[in-house]
């Protein structure tokens, strides 16, 4: 009977959950034996691996990783820092660095005898809380402004140094016929589009501390004025930075702003030949001033005084210029380490222009630390206000300041 | 008279009483499959996409000229075991939700106790409350006793999730037995679980597969709780499977579509086999 | 003689039915009754009574991303609620709240029942439409919000090719503040009009077939038939519908996170994302806990009053 055959079905699924249940999912990835298991915490996908690998070996542990979706990263590391389940070696987002050390979850870097070494300056700026470094990036990036070659020959245009080229360029580049835009930025309302506006913003004078200024309004209406003349897409403010990318990669806009990290996907693009060139400035005397980007790591205070030692020692380890190298040829970033990323320039052309930015790049928490997120949270608001013709690009900027 | 009406409409499979004659209505047809493709469209997107390689926002084709199964390859590859942990979950979930919501729908239908119309209420209350709320007082509760990462953990807070609707929909049917029938059991000297067992429940059968149905699609559907509750990828159910997917920047649409299309599948496959149960009127009677 | 034994029958212990056995049984009996509630009011008070007190709590507090460290929360009172009140996206996230689930619910509501009423004349093939109706339920929503995103996309999306074909120039669907909460509103109508129309089509076809016949001969058919008969039947399947739906609408965000972020410039921010922005984006989970007491708040107001003006109706 129909009845019986569903309980029976029913009650086997019950046993097998239960049984299931009953050997819960412990931790993997980490065999046992000699030696002491680190557990590594981080965003990124199972690329990242053997760069962890090779300082496992280093420092002579066993390396349980634990990858986490981007998104959902700092609300997992909160609910392990108040159920003191903390990884022992964290990687964090370097904006995110100085909040998380606020809470007094992490422990300095100097306890390990670590520091910035030849780094450029913006990585100390980023992982110091209070005069002490807590989160130090291998391998870092930033936001430069890619280009079509093809197209940019065709239409005889060469590769903008200044807003008024960028403009004038945009537009030339621009054929509705095609669908195809002059420009493309992501304009979004995450930390994403702040990340992406910045350049325009910080180079222009503009100051997180309060975003309502002159220098940012011209800034802004820059931005406004490229999608007003039609060379950017209305769609910039919902498009994330590889919504962008895909853009540009399906030849929809002739020039972008994105960062390194989408060299794998630009390269295996069929049929698509590209640079890169510095974000222009409004006026040559200006240098361009871009956001610092990357992912630190850190120690957090889990209690165990030898495991954070070791940690403390994979910490350094991955920050050595060697280990920089290796994890910039995995993931298409940029050595933190001054020379030694000019030297990667050299082989590496692709990633010249990043190297260059870098050197003048600018940490986001530099000046807010723990107080970035609202002051980012008020840019891409003023952005999004001023794109989306809600407001003019200084009242924009004021209503975002002032508002909540 | 309803109630009975109501009976026998559920056990007769909702079939409406014909006594006209049937002529086709072919333009109904029409009307109903032109109506479908709209509401259909982005599922036929969805498949569509999961069937191309290479497939970026802006390259994807409307017709999937050289279909390819990389995608799902890649899904299951992928996404294989994280599709198994979501059946366990839902079924489990299915289970204890049932074991727990029949006999309070029953209790609540049939007895006069104390306070029941108030619990009614703050069933209807818990539906108010925002998940992202609950999953996260959930966190450090079950961090205390250990049903992080684990199915149990992740089985109890879907349950606990869809016990509410259960009740309501369970009881709404039960009120409508007649009385008589059991009270006749009571009589010849059946205690009230044997009552429950031999008689409500098989009578009940249409709304209790349906609250059945109701909490798989809960359970299965259900991303908050696995995002809050889990951390490692031991015990991800398919849709944090998806969400990580998104997340890693991904530029090739094929799996993740290929992993969506995946995950809608069993309940595709229930749905349809207890469609006539749904409609044989078993809310409708029930909610009289 | 009876008046005789009927005293003594009285000291006896009476009719027989106060033997101390009987007593004992009716309170096992009542101490069963309450086993079969027990287990659901462990599970509401366990996971949703612990998290309704803790959330209350917490909006009293000043609770940051420290207090996950350290535990410390200091009290605030109504600071919290103070300043979301005073907030400039306050009345935003109101109105588009509003906005929101009333025209969601209002159209998902209409839509559903007429295509209850059109699916319950048999036709060929009808049963297997009904089944696909279903599909838009079953997707995750995570998928279905970025399918959907991509067929909205004002230069490439699906949408505005079709709308093309016709001379429509391409709308700004998800990125115009004026049209982004509409285009929510539509993906939320397309995801709710299969629960709506699942249940109002049962609750027609508990409808008896007598009535139909007996008012036909009466001369009323189709749209008075609908009025005096059909509405009058199925009056508590539509409460249902109508405030399990209010209560489900209000609570959405996955669906606006994947379509809009909430954006663009808070067009599309309602109370729910507005929670999620408090505490997971701006990390202050006080106030990110006062908005959302606000929701619960609006939700319970609701079903209040509907309950109370559908207590005539509803036979409970």
């Amino acid at each position: 009977m129909k009845k019986s055959r569903i309980a029976a079905v029913l009650a086997g699924v019950a046993t097998v959950a239960l049984a299931i249940t009953g050997c819960s999912a412990g931790g993997s990835g980490g065999s046992g034996g000699g030696g002491k298991a680190l557990t590594i915490e981080d965003y990124y996908t199972k690329t990242y691996d053997p760069n962890y690998q090779i300082c496992a070996k280093e420092v002579g542990v066993k390396v349980t990783i634990n990858h986490v979706a981007g998104a959902g990263l700092i609300a997992k590391v909160l609910q392990q820092a108040s159920s003191k389940t903390l990884p022992d070696v964290l990687m964090l987002d370097n904006p995110d660095v100085q909040q998380i050390a606020a809470t007094g979850a992490l422990s300095p870097l100097s306890n390990y005898g670590l520091d910035a070494g030849g780094d450029v300056k913006a990585v100390t700026a980023a992982g110091t809380y209070k005069g002490k470094l807590y989160g130090l990036a291998p391998v870092i990036n930033s936001i430069a402004l890619y280009y079509n070659t093809d197209l940019l020959q065709a239409a005889g245009v060469q590769p903008p140094k200044t807003w008024d080229e960028l403009q004038a360029a945009a537009q030339k580049l621009t054929d509705p016929s095609k669908g195809q835009y002059g420009f493309a930025m992501s304009n979004i309302n995450t930390y994403e589009g702040a990340w992406q506006f910045l350049p325009f913003f910080w180079t222009n004078g503009g100051d997180e501390k309060d975003i309502d200024s002159a220098g940012a309004a011209q800034a802004l209406q820059f931005v406004v004025d490229l999608q007003n003349d039609g060379s950017m897409s209305k769609s910039s403010v919902s498009w994330a930075q590889a919504d962008v990318n895909n853009q540009f990669i399906a030849g929809k806009a002739a020039m972008m702003i994105n960062g390194p990290w989408q060299l794998p996907a630009l390269n295996a693009a069929k049929n698509l030949k590209f640079d890169s060139v510095p974000i222009p400035v409004r006026d040559a005397s200006q240098k361009i001033t871009s956001p610092l980007g990357g992912e630190a790591f850190t120690v957090p205070v889990t209690g165990d005084k030898d495991k954070m030692a070791l940690a403390g020692k994979f910490v350094g380890c991955l920050n050595k210029t060697s280990t920089q190298t290796k994890i910039a040829g995995t993931t298409g970033n940029v050595p933190s380490d001054s020379a030694t990323a000019d030297a990667w320039a050299k082989d590496h052309p692709q990633v010249a222009s990043f190297v260059t930015v870098v050197k003048t790049a600018r940490a986001r928490t530099g000046e807010l630390g723990a107080d970035w997120p609202k002051a980012a949270t008020k840019i891409y608001t003023a952005v999004q206000l001023a794109l989306t013709g809600k407001a003019q690009p200084a009242a924009a900027l004021k209503q975002a300041q002032a508002g909540d | 008279m309803s109630a009975t009406r109501a009976i026998r409409v559920a056990e007769a499979g909702g079939a409406s009483v014909a006594h006209r004659h049937h002529r086709p209505r072919w333009p109904m047809t029409i009307l109903g499959i032109l109506f479908l493709s709209i509401m259909i469209f982005p599922v036929y997107w969805m498949i569509n996409t999961s069937l191309q390689a290479q497939a970026g926002a802006a390259t994807v084709t409307w017709f999937p000229f050289q279909p390819t199964f990389a995608g799902y390859i890649g899904a299951i590859q992928d996404q294989g075991q994280n599709l198994v942990t979501s059946i366990i979950v839902a079924l489990g979930t299915v289970v204890v939700t049932l074991v727990v919501a029949t006999p309070a729908a029953y209790g609540l239908g049939r007895f006069k106790m104390p306070g029941m119309p108030v619990f009614l209420f703050v069933l209807l209350i818990t539906q108010m409350i925002p998940t992202i709320v609950i999953a996260n007082a959930l966190y450090t509760l079950f961090n205390d006793i250990g049903l992080l990462n684990n199915y149990l953990g992740l089985i109890l807070a879907d349950s606990a999730a869809q016990i509410p609707f259960a009740v309501l929909l369970i009881r709404a049917f039960i009120t409508s037995i007649p009385q008589s029938l059991v009270e006749a059991a009571l009589v010849d000297g059946a205690n009230n679980l044997r009552a429950f067992i031999s008689i409500v429940v098989p009578i009940s059968r249409n709304a209790i597969i349906t609250a059945a149905l109701f909490t798989f699609l809960g359970a299965w559907g259900d991303f908050l709780f696995a995002l809050t509750l889990t951390s490692k990828p031991d015990v991800r159910p398919v849709t944090l499977g998806i969400y990580n997917y998104l997340s890693s920047n991904v530029q090739n649409w094929g799996p993740v579509m290929a992993t969506a299309v995946l995950a809608s599948l069993p309940a595709a496959v229930l749905l349809i086999l207890a469609q006539r149960y749904i409609a044989a009127g078993a809310i409708g009677g029930a909610i009289k | 003689m009876t008046t005789a034994t009927l005293p003594a029958a009285r000291l006896r212990g009476g009719t027989g039915s106060r033997r101390p056995g009987r007593g004992r049984i009716r309170f096992v009996r009542g101490l069963a009754r309450w086993l079969f509630v027990v287990p659901a009011v462990v599970f509401v008070a366990v996971f949703f009574g612990y998290p309704l007190v803790k959330n209350v709590t917490m909006s009293l507090q000043h609770y940051t991303t420290t207090t996950f460290y350290t535990g410390e929360a200091p009290w605030v009172g109504f600071a919290n609620y103070a300043s979301i009140f005073a907030s400039s996206l306050f009345s935003t996230t109101i109105i588009n709240t509003g906005l929101f689930t009333i025209g969601s619910i209002v159209l998902q509501f209409i839509i559903g029942l007429l295509l209850a009423l059109f699916f319950k004349r048999h036709f060929p093939l009808s049963g297997f439409l009904r089944s696909l109706l279903l599909l838009p339920w079953l997707l995750p929503i995570i998928a279905s919000s970025a399918v959907w995103k991509w067929i909205l996309d004002q230069d490439s999306g699906a949408l505005n090719q079709f709308l093309g074909l016709f001379g429509v120039p391409p709308t700004p669907w998800l990125v115009s503040p004026s049209l982004a909460l509409v285009a929510v509103i539509g993906v939320n109508i397309w995801l709710g009009i299969p629960f709506n129309t699942t249940i109002l089509y049962s609750g027609l076809q508990a409808v008896p077939e007598e009535l139909y016949e007996a008012a036909s001969l009466d001369g009323a058919t189709g749209w008075r038939a609908f009025w005096y008969i059909t509405w009058p039947s199925i009056r508590s399947v539509v409460s249902v519908v109508v405030v399990l739906g209010v209560v489900y609408t209000l609570k959405v965000l996955d669906l606006i996170l994947g379509l809009t972020g909430g954006g663009p410039a808070n067009s599309t921010q309602t109370l729910a994302t507005w929670t999620y922005q408090k505490s997971f984006v701006l990390f202050d989970f006080g106030q990110g806990a006062a908005v959302s007491n606000v929701l619960i708040a609006v939700s319970l107001v609701f079903a209040v009053v509907y309950l109370y003006l559908n207590r005539r109706e509803v036979d409970e």
